[in-house]
């Protein structure tokens, strides 16, 4: 049940005014009692006809509204700036731009022309108006800006012209200044609903704080509002909570029948269900409102994509075009589902057409300067995989990740039974501000990868040097492909994110997340989301840290399933969720268990395999093994080793299944490698090297200590492990193609020199020669000497070359091209 | 005995000369690594340049630092009667390097190195060089913020070579020590004739600064130029047709050649130079060719080349 807050609506309707005063009605307004306001601006004859309008307008009785407002303008009544406003307004809603764009332009050019003496309700009026004309026109935009600036400095005590530039701040991806502004709006009035939204929408937009918390706030004081309800909506949708997002959408619909945003959710979610009866009724509706609907179709579209139904959004958007070739909305939608599906060119040609009519678009500006730069990059295709970098490092990055995507696509293929249909197309950033423009539009994503189905977007090493396992980062986007493709694109997030951790983890050990402390806190504590609201994790997190414990958790419950059930049961839910069923139904089908029981059994699961750590968090240290290991470092900084080493071990097995390399088994093996206990102390950090997916320097211990101890393989796997890590690194391929050659292994010999030589080494020369030498020694005498004419080209006095030269000359060889 | 030192350059006639300053540090990390980089020079210039001792001169921010190599304090003064003494010495046809290790001020022909006591201008250095007429001078401003002085010190027949494009890049350069490494050491010797050549010491000091700007994950603050075709205009790709740049500093290089005196060596050098410069000629035929005959052709006259290289090794009295 929704509580109204009353002190807001005593404070208002407390303010000096008569019953049918425009500060009591707009108070019954704000608070959503319409059918009272209504009452008291009918009596309130002219000087609150303006009102009237609003009030028709908001309760969706547009005819009755435009023929009060029309009376108004006409009379040049109080307020009749205001009518014009609403108007256009009007005429913009059914699509009638030439009456909305005269009206609009009329009362704008006014406003630019002479406004010395006007009041604030009259700069509102003037920047409604001026929005109408922002298509094409920049300058529209700044001037609606200034238009409400100067309703606030004309009446302080007036929050629309603020509640309004705070809005268009929003629309054009300032979320600072426009929560600026809707707290100051707050300040003079606290819990004004219209602000409430506003914030909710900007928490929505960057993820700082909880919007529905917002939203509810809002809906305490005015449960009709439209805005909130309609964002409640779209949160609940993103969360693939359909049935909350069904009763938020049907609110808003009764609260305004007209509004054809109301109409856009009621589609998206009919859509996306696959509900065609529902689907069908909602663009009759919308056409009843608007025969030309394209922010109808564009907003279903944008409800696709965040779907991850590329394809389909990109057709909506076309649709939306096709109604409306001048909607920046829809060519955004389209341009950039196109993109998404690797149609580069094409989506380029929309954006372009969007940036055109609106310059001050954020997303589409920042995704045209990435296309000028994608420009310069290469494309090198091999195989099933196009792989599209910056032209210095693309023929590495193929080389390099190729061989494990096309492991990956076979290992996937028959998990899933199906196959992707290919070229799958992989884009490397070498700057993250890139990847995550090309991804949202917008810099700040935290995400490593991103799949649209068969097209992947990545961080390339570059971006993130030493930060994160480039081998796994591909694995696991590849998996998405499998997974988006065997459900049609329908499986939720959660779902999606679980397979493709468990999938890393197991295309090589100690790829993936693994358990951190923070996730047995989190279990210990009862916090962790149910399998039911696992999606909340990752589009709607109550704070940063969730979605990592989601991604974790998610790979859980599906290594939980698939230990249960096995893999077909897996492909089953994925089918069931093509079919549109819903986690519960997918659940049901796949598993003849309910999720209930599932949960239950899960519960259990982890509540076992995590037991020790749980325990120690029980027995009073908050953080595992904080404890043991702080008295480790303190006795291990006195020199005190047996008691650190004692201390160490206690540490280490609290929680056993931990291998960060913040934890306890690195120290332990570095002093136990000290005191000599090779044995122990290669077993702890193998452990670590194992747990940690991007333990860089571990593995290069780890492969130091191995050849110390003449195990040459596990040296080599070890420095093949860290070069996942830190695949930049030229002497690390260097180590790895010594000893890789040292022990016959030519094949890896040979990759890691020419990584060495893609690397662009200082002296490029000598590492052709290496080159040469690995594919020499590699029994590929061929190619050796091609390489070592194109050292010898440039060097012809290498002596070292022209032996390698005679050499493959006498192990002959066709004659190099 | 068959091989004996000879004469210190081979890709230009004459003597070599050397002029190493070291400017004001600021920080003793600066002083460390200006030290380092002065100090190599020094010691390539007396050791595998053959240079003369009395033709090395180095002028330090602090000479005692290091007494047995460093000839005395880096001032303006001491500067200007290096140079004098330098034109004294040499001959035209003489090679002058100059390389200038520091931090860099000003901008234009006020363009500065920082040292002990006052600054010369970009436009004193540019009085003083010319004093070489005749000498093939290389002069090198490795300073941050130093890219005004190459068109003040550019001329005909002088390498002008700074670390940065302008006098506006003005972070802590690199370019200085990657550079002075790569020439004293055969890391740059990118084909590997045993010689480094001033553009392969540019062209290896470059990759490294882009290299360790890269590994930091830093956008590169400084690029470094050169210039040899005496326009005033450096270039950051020289050594490529279209810069203008390159013929004059491929030419100038450091490193000493080894002097032949048996008959059989002095033969097989001949005809391996006859090879080589057979293989020079064939690249220039590259592009009118069909791959497959270049590639043929090419690998012939390597092979020829090699066996030759082979034939002297087995005389015993090393390859050059």
């Amino acid at each position: 049940m929704v509580r109204p807050a009353w002190p807001l609506l005593l404070a208002l309707l407390a303010a000096p005014c008569t019953a049918q005063s425009s500060p009591g009605i707009e108070a019954l307004m704000v608070a959503g009692r319409l059918v009272e306001a209504e009452q008291l601006a009918r009596a309130g004859g002219d000087s609150t006809a303006v009102l009237l309008g609003d009030i028709l307008v908001q309760q969706g009785k547009l005819d009755e509204a435009r023929v009060t407002y029309d009376r108004i303008h006409r009379a040049r009544g109080p307020g009749w700036r205001s009518a014009m406003a609403g108007l256009a307004e009007l005429a913009h809603r059914r699509g009638d731009r030439d009456e909305a764009v005269l009206l609009a332009g009329a009362l704008g050019g006014e406003w630019q022309v002479d406004r010395v003496v006007w009041s604030a309700s009259d700069h509102v009026a003037a920047g409604r108006a001026l929005l109408l004309l922002a298509d094409g026109n920049p300058g529209a935009v700044r001037d609606a800006l200034a238009a409400f600036d100067a309703a606030t400095a004309a009446d302080p005590d007036a929050v629309d012209g603020a509640l309004r530039a705070a809005a268009l701040f929003l629309d054009r991806y300032n979320a600072p200044d426009a929560r600026a502004g809707y707290r100051a709006v707050l300040q003079r009035r606290p819990n004004d609903p219209r602000a409430l939204v506003g914030l909710a929408r900007a928490a929505a937009f960057d993820r700082q704080g909880d919007p529905l918390d917002l939203v509810r706030q809002a809906l305490a004081v005015n449960p009709r509002s439209v805005p909130a309800l309609l964002l409640a909506a779209r949160l609940h949708l993103e969360a693939e909570q359909y049935d909350s997002s069904r009763v938020a959408a049907d609110a808003a619909l009764a609260a305004d029948s007209s509004d054809a945003e109301a109409w856009a959710a009621v589609g998206a979610l009919a859509w996306l269900r696959g509900d065609t009866t529902a689907w069908r009724g909602a663009e009759r509706a919308v056409a009843r409102l608007n025969p030309r609907p394209a922010s109808f179709y564009a907003a279903v579209a944008e409800a696709a994509a965040r779907h991850r139904r590329y394809a389909e959004a990109g057709e909506l958007a076309g649709i939306a075009v096709g109604h409306d070739s001048g909607s920046v909305a829809a060519l955004g939608a389209l341009g950039n589902n196109l993109l998404r599906v690797g149609a580069i060119d094409e989506g380029r040609r929309h954006l372009e057409r969007a940036f055109a009519i609106d310059p001050f678009h954020l997303w589409h500006k920042n995704t045209l300067d990435l296309l000028d730069e994608l420009a310069t990059f290469r494309t090198v295709a091999r195989g099933r995989f196009e792989i599209v970098a910056p032209a210095g490092h693309a023929e590495f990055l193929a080389d390099l990740l190729v061989p494990l995507l096309e492991e990956a696509y076979d290992s996937l293929a028959v998990r899933y039974d199906h196959r992707p249909p290919t070229p799958i197309r992989v884009a490397l950033y070498d700057r993250h501000a890139d990847f995550s423009v090309r991804t949202i539009g917008l810099t700040g994503l935290g995400a490593l990868g991103v799949a649209f189905g068969t097209v992947l977007v990545l961080d390339a090493p570059q971006a993130r040097p030493g930060e994160f396992n480039l081998g796994s980062t591909a694995w696991h986007e590849l998996a998405h492909t499998f997974t988006l493709g065997v459900s049609d694109h329908r499986v939720p997030r959660w779902f999606s994110e679980g397979l493709s951790v468990l999938e890393e983890r197991r295309a090589r050990a100690g790829w993936g997340a693994h358990a951190s402390v923070g996730f047995v806190q989190a279990l210990a504590a009862g916090d962790l989301l149910p399998i039911a609201r696992l999606n909340d994790g990752f589009v709607r997190p109550d704070r940063p840290e969730r979605i990592g414990l989601s991604y974790y958790q998610s790979s859980l419950v599906v290594e939980f399933l698939e230990r249960e059930f096995g893999m077909a049961a897996i492909r089953a839910m994925l089918r069931g969720y093509a079919d549109g069923a819903d986690t519960e139904a997918v659940v049901r089908r796949a598993t003849r268990t309910s999720i209930d029981s599932l949960q239950r059994g899960f519960d259990r699961w982890i509540g076992q395999r995590f037991a020790t750590a749980v325990e120690a968090i029980r027995q009073g240290d908050a953080a595992v093994f904080a404890t043991p290991l702080g008295e480790a470092r303190q006795a291990l900084a006195v020199g005190d080793t047996a008691p650190a080493v004692r201390m160490l071990r206690a540490a280490r097995d609290r929680f056993p299944e931990y291998g960060g390399a913040d934890g306890p088994r690195l120290p332990l093996a570095e002093v136990l490698w000290r005191q000599g206990e090779r044995a122990a102390a290669i077993e702890e950090i193998a452990i670590v090297t194992r747990a940690d997916e991007t333990a860089g320097m571990a593995n290069f211990i780890e492969a130091t200590w191995r050849l110390e101890q003449g195990d040459s393989a596990a040296a080599l796997a070890a420095l093949d492990r860290a070069t996942w890590i830190a695949p930049n690194q030229g002497d690390l391929w260097r180590e790895l193609a010594t000893l890789a050659a040292e022990m016959n292994r030519h094949r890896e010999a040979i990759r890691a020199r020419r990584a060495v030589v893609a690397l662009r080494p200082s002296d490029p020369v000598a590492a052709r020669t290496d080159l040469a030498e690995a594919l020499l020694r590699g029994g590929e005498p061929t190619a050796a000497r091609r390489e070592l004419l194109t050292v010898l080209e440039q060097a012809p006095a290498y002596e070292r070359a022209q032996g390698l030269l005679l050499e493959a000359r006498r192990s002959g060889g066709g004659t190099p091209r | 005995m068959g091989l004996a030192m000879a004469s210190p350059l081979a890709a230009q006639d004459g003597r070599l000369h050397v002029l190493v300053v070291t400017g004001l540090s600021g920080e003793p990390s600066f002083a460390a690594s200006f030290a380092t980089a002065g100090g190599a020079l020094v010691e390539a210039a007396r050791g595998p340049w053959g240079v003369a001792d009395a033709d090395v001169t180095w002028l330090a921010e602090d000479a005692s630092r290091d007494a047995g190599r460093i000839t005395g304090r880096a001032t303006g003064a001491a500067i200007d009667s290096a140079l004098s003494r330098l034109a004294a010495r040499s001959q035209p046809g003489d090679v002058v390097a100059v390389i200038l290790i520091g931090h860099g001020s000003g901008s234009g022909v006020e363009s500065k190195l920082s040292l002990p006591g006052p600054d010369p201008t970009a436009a004193d250095y540019g009085r003083w060089l010319d004093r070489l007429a005749g000498r093939t001078v290389v002069a090198v401003i490795a300073a941050s913020g130093s890219g005004d002085f190459l068109p003040v010190l550019s001329r005909p027949g002088r390498v002008v070579i700074t670390a940065t494009r302008s006098s506006s890049e003005r972070n802590e350069s690199l370019f200085g020590s990657r550079f002075a490494h790569g020439l004293a050491s055969l890391d740059a010797d990118a084909d590997k004739d045993g010689r480094v050549s001033v553009l392969e010491a540019f062209q290896y000091a470059r990759r490294e600064v882009e290299s360790a700007y890269q590994a930091d994950n830093r956008l590169v603050t400084e690029h470094a130029q050169l210039d040899d075709n005496g326009d005033g205009r450096g270039s950051d790709t020289p050594g490529i047709e279209a810069s203008g740049d390159g013929a004059l500093s491929r030419r100038v290089t450091f490193g000493s050649a080894p002097a032949v005196s048996d008959p059989r060596v002095k033969a097989l050098l001949a005809e391996r130079r006859q090879l080589e410069s057979q293989v020079e000629a064939l690249r220039r035929r590259k592009d009118a060719m069909p791959e497959r005959t270049y590639l043929a052709e090419l690998e012939e006259l390597l092979v020829e080349i090699a066996e030759r290289t082979r034939a002297i090794r087995a005389i015993g009295e090393g390859s050059r």
